[in-house]
């Protein structure tokens, strides 16, 4: 209990990274904006308001800022401590969402809680406990990591658990982000190179099948290298997204007057939000966001490379990731580079549990910044 | 052996990998800084290199139509009467892939809208997404379709133009295109002005197809409406020149007739009746012939109409006098190798005579003595040969032979109004000089906007003792004795008229058995207010002009001065009870007055006259002697509520105007005692 002394005094108390929150709140306001004129027209016809989602997106960005500032204040010990809680919490929640009195059938999947009028998506907070779990493991069992039974084999089930889970659900995008996630983590946390190099291979060859399995499957994975070849089929939402950015131009519509989101563009105010605003902000409002973000990672990365603890690295690192990698994965889709996988984009996308995710990633984020070694 | 290492040297095993954990975790980050410059550079290149097309491809998915149109104006009579208006109807349309039953919905469909249930089943087993069934559907069927409630089948809003007097002025106000347009008439001429706009946005759709209006669209749209046109047109007056036209035609089997009431002091064309009738609202049903408006597109040859005109012409030149003599040759005149003919034999005429009577041998005489060039700068002075600029399309210029060619016959003949063709409006706009004591102004049809009327200044074409010697050998062709327009005497107000009859030109060359009778009066005689034409085409088998047009001519007279309060009472009322007697042409025909008057307040009169000043003449004692209740229907409300009082009584008024329609109790019925005073009604024009 006198542990205290010694070891954790050295952490320098400095200011948060402003940087970081800057870029933060510049999204997150910048989203809100879009998400309203992403789904005004929408809301009004379907909902009750035309500011129904607004209003509501509005609420659990208060909700992540508050989040954000309490992970960004607490202890380190506490954020730390309930590691394995956390997991088993987010496994529970993954495995209610397959069953139905609890889940939301939303688009043929089951990927929605409904808990108490709230529906949380539990992928978004899986991404972050999985962080924490593997940040620990890699730090605390950095001497058994490269051996294959104790150092990669547990990470493995844990992440793999999970994806099954999201596979089932089923939320394929889920599941590779989640891959994308553990492999990234290996990478840096000293998984040997041949068993990550094997698993990328069993991963791309279970993708690969999956894919042949079905020809359907098949054409709409591969329709984002031409999707104009079939606009009004499985090019159609891809092809709504290059209207969109491309009726944009340098300077774009205006706020408000994008037309691409009158039911044109599916989830406009979700996962295609970067489409309404390239549209009405143009690629000077797109140029905007990208800067942001490239802010935001610069900070991020700088966080966890300042780190002397690996545990602080390795978490600082992982939340950099959870966020770098949907920015990037949700572009990737909008921009037509990648098959269309439902990604949200951080901050920006309507979505609570993504948007209080986010927040909390950086509020892990802020919290460690003030630990930094100079 | 690995165990054994590991724990002899924790610490420089973990610096390794922290290193190697560094040095990864910033090979991660520059990857990521590449991709995330690579989706930058691909954002950049969707919207700045392929932004233009994506963009003109994007357009076209979000605009329903390239552009839309504010709604079109209306057209008033002169009292604000609604003559053309645009009204919502429904287009039925039918999304095939969305029908429940194909032939149930075919079958209801038919039944509500009166076709053959194949007609629509054929249209439904169409491949296309969307089909429409019918346009311009009234509001009666839209909403049984409504109701049948069949899924699929969906209504939409349109505009359509309505004609709410059916054939009044039809072929004035002409009709719309499918797409609104005008086509003819006045819709034609003030098509810039009245047409709605074209808005400069395009209407944005959704991906559904429904037409999205913001707020501020929907403002700017109202903005864009069209403007209203007023015309002189009278509708009451309008009416009763159509009534008693179509009466002269069809009682003396013409083809066609045209009908001109102008107030004179104006030029104001109060009505402007062709038949036969053209109703705008079904125009496209219709034979497109009967859409013309003959009076402004049709030359004919006027006939012996044209003589006045010759004298006046005479006298101004000095040539003639009132009194000058002419031997009109006993009927037979030879000009070179022709003969004019006379349909009396006359020796000595005077000039006033040869108008009365309506010499052929006469005019020429006169015409001959004017001389071709003196003739044919008349003709262009009152406005033949040229357009009269009213904001008509496509109007007639007449056909008046070149100096150069007019042949020595053609001087005598042109005198008497063969060789010559005008329009009827150049006719009449020739006549208004002579009514209007020798003063040119020009002819109006519109109100407002006021500058459709292209306001040519007066121009004086004769003296005004010229004009007035002409107006009183007018007068007395109706007046004096053997007049050949006697017919159209109107006790209690003189006029003065002149008639024509005109053998028409055959088609194989020469003059047929077909004829023209026409008859142009103005009333009064002296100092005219009120220029009546009225022309029959090819009537038979009376076809003189005194016969056939000149009752037509009165008729009309006397309903519209009746009307305006014109008419000395005791002619009024004798007209008024003449319908109750069932002489023909006497009164209003009130069911059919009312319903050309259903709308707008009551009349205005032309302008310039005041309805006040109208002169009061005192009710004729006889009147209220009598021991039945007069009809009192085509009265003004006024004088029968004057006529009322003396008898104790103060009638309830229902509806709304100035000129009664209908009473109760009913006229011929004994005048009520005390107890039924309250219980007498009068019925104005429009319901309230």
């Amino acid at each position: 209990m006198s542990l205290t002394t010694g070891t954790e005094l050295p952490a320098q108390q400095n200011s948060m990274d402003y940087w970081l929150l800057g870029a933060t709140l510049v999204l997150a306001g910048l989203g809100l904006i879009m998400v309203l004129s992403a789904s005004g027209v929408m809301a009004e016809r379907a909902m009750e308001s035309k500011y129904f989602y607004f209003r509501k997106q509005a609420i659990f960005a208060l909700v992540g800022l508050v989040i954000m500032l309490v992970f960004a204040t607490m202890p380190k010990k506490v954020m730390y401590a309930p590691v394995y809680l956390w997991l088993f919490v987010v496994i529970g929640l993954l495995c209610l969402t397959l069953i139905p009195p609890f889940s939301v059938k939303a688009g043929g999947a089951r990927r929605w809680l409904s808990l108490g009028g709230v529906s949380i998506q539990p992928m978004e907070f899986a991404k972050v406990a999985l962080v924490f779990y593997l940040a620990y493991f890699f730090s605390q069992k950095q001497k058994l990591v490269r051996s294959f039974s104790v150092g990669f084999i547990p990470p493995v089930v844990v992440t793999g658990g999970l994806g099954l889970i999201l596979l089932l659900q089923p939320d394929f995008g889920g599941a590779v982000f989640l891959g994308m996630l553990f492999f990234l983590m290996s990478l840096v946390g000293g998984t040997r190179m041949t068993y990550l190099f094997v698993s990328v291979i069993f991963g791309a060859a279970a993708i690969g099948l999956l894919i042949v399995q079905s020809p359907y499957r098949f054409k709409r994975w591969f329709a984002f290298l031409d999707p104009f070849k079939d606009p009004q089929n499985v090019g159609y939402q891809l092809v709504q997204s290059f209207y969109a950015f491309g009726s944009g131009g340098i300077t774009g519509a205006g706020f408000g007057s994008g037309k691409q989101k009158l039911f044109y563009l599916p989830e406009a105010h979700t996962d295609f939000v970067m489409a309404v605003l390239g549209e009405e902000m143009g690629f000077i409002g797109v140029s905007i966001i990208f800067l942001c973000i490239a802010i935001l990672l610069w900070r991020a990365f700088r966080i966890a490379l300042s780190q002397d603890d690996l545990r602080d690295r390795f978490t600082a690192y992982g939340m950099a990731l959870v966020l770098g990698l949907g920015f990037m994965l949700n572009l990737a889709v909008v921009l037509g580079c990648v098959p269309p996988k439902g990604v949200a984009m951080p901050f920006l996308s309507y979505g609570g549990s993504s948007l209080v995710a986010c927040f909390l990633c950086v509020g892990v984020l802020l919290n460690l910044s003030r630990r930094q070694t100079a | 052996m690995r165990n054994g290492t590991k724990k002899a040297a924790p610490e420089r095993d973990q610096k390794r990998v922290r290193d190697w954990s560094r040095a990864k975790l910033t090979f991660v980050g520059v990857v990521f800084a590449i991709v995330l410059t690579g989706l930058w550079v691909r954002a950049g290149y969707l919207q700045i290199v392929q932004g233009p097309d994506l963009a003109r491809l994007a357009l076209r998915q979000h605009m329903a139509s390239e552009s839309d149109r504010g709604e079109r104006g209306q057209i008033f009579d002169r009292s604000g009467r609604l003559l053309a208006k645009t009204v919502e109807f429904s287009a039925v349309s039918v999304r095939p892939k969305d029908l429940a039953d194909l032939d149930a919905a075919a079958a209801k469909l038919a039944e509500i809208l009166r076709v053959k249930p194949a007609w629509i089943k054929k249209k439904l087993e169409s491949s296309k997404p969307f089909v429409y069934i019918s346009r311009r559907v009234d509001d009666k069927t839209s909403a049984e379709i409504r109701q049948a409630n069949i899924p699929g089948v969906t209504l939409e809003a349109e505009h359509g133009r309505s004609y709410p007097n059916r054939h009044l002025a039809g072929q004035v106000l002409g009709f719309v295109g499918m797409d609104d347009q005008g086509l003819e008439g006045v819709e034609l001429s003030f098509e810039d002005w009245l047409a709605g706009r074209r808005a400069k946005y395009a209407v944005q759709r959704d991906a559904s197809g429904r037409k999205l209006y913001f707020d501020a669209q929907g403002h700017e749209l109202r903005n864009l409406r069209g403007r209203d046109v007023t015309l002189t047109i009278d509708s009451q007056i309008q009416f009763f020149a159509e009534e008693e036209l179509a009466k002269a035609v069809t009682t003396h089997n013409g083809k066609a007739g045209t009908c001109l009431v102008v107030h004179v002091p104006t030029g104001e064309i109060l009505a402007w009746a062709n038949y036969p009738f053209f109703n705008p609202n079904a125009a496209r049903s219709v034979n497109p012939r009967e859409g013309r408006n003959r009076s402004a597109l049709d030359v004919l040859e006027p006939g012996s109409t044209m003589k006045p005109l010759i004298v006046a012409a005479a006298l101004q030149e000095g040539l003639v006098k009132p009194d000058t003599s002419f031997y009109c040759e006993n009927g037979k005149f030879k000009v070179g190798a022709s003969t004019i003919k006379d349909t009396h034999s006359y020796g000595d005429l005077s000039v006033n005579k040869i108008i009365r009577w309506s010499s052929n041998i006469g005019a020429a005489k006169i015409g001959m003595l004017l001389g071709p060039k003196r003739l044919h700068a008349y003709f262009e002075k009152i406005g033949f040969g040229a357009p009269t600029g009213l904001p008509l399309s496509g109007e007639g210029r007449g056909l008046i032979r070149s100096l150069k060619d007019w042949q020595p016959i053609d001087t005598a003949t042109v005198s008497f109004g063969q060789g010559v063709a005008v329009t009827p409006i150049q006719l009449a706009q020739a006549f208004l000089i002579l009514a209007n004591d020798g003063v040119k102004k020009p002819l109006k049809l519109v109100l407002d906007p006021p500058q459709a009327t292209t306001e040519a200044p007066p121009v004086r074409v004769f003296d005004a003792e010229v004009a007035r010697a002409v107006q009183r050998m007018m007068r007395e062709v109706v007046h004096e004795e053997k007049g050949t327009g006697r017919v159209a005497r109107i006790e209690g107000i003189e006029l003065g008229g002149k008639t024509g009859t005109a053998q028409k030109a055959s088609p194989t060359g020469g003059y047929g058995n077909k004829y023209l009778a026409s008859f142009v009066a103005f009333v009064p005689a002296e100092t005219p207010q009120y220029l009546v034409m009225v022309l029959v085409d090819e009537p038979e088998p009376s076809h003189y002009g005194g016969v056939v047009s000149a009752p037509a001519v009165r008729d009309v007279t006397q309903k519209t001065l009746s009307y305006l309060g014109r008419l000395p009472e005791t002619v009024f009322l004798a007209a008024g009870n003449g319908q109750a007697a069932a002489a023909p042409g006497g009164g209003v025909h009130q069911d059919d007055a009312a319903n050309a008057l259903s709308t707008g307040p009551g009349p205005v009169l032309p302008g310039g006259i005041d309805a006040a000043a109208a002169e009061v003449v005192p009710v004729p004692p006889g009147l209220l002697d009598s021991p039945a209740i007069p009809n009192f229907s085509g009265m003004p409300l006024r004088r029968v509520v004057e006529i009322l009082v003396t008898k104790g009584i103060v009638p309830k008024i229902e509806g709304q105007g100035l000129v009664v329609t209908k009473q109760s109790p009913a006229p011929g019925a004994p005048w009520p005692g005390a107890e039924k005073k309250q219980d007498f009604v009068l019925w104005l024009a429009r319901p309230s």
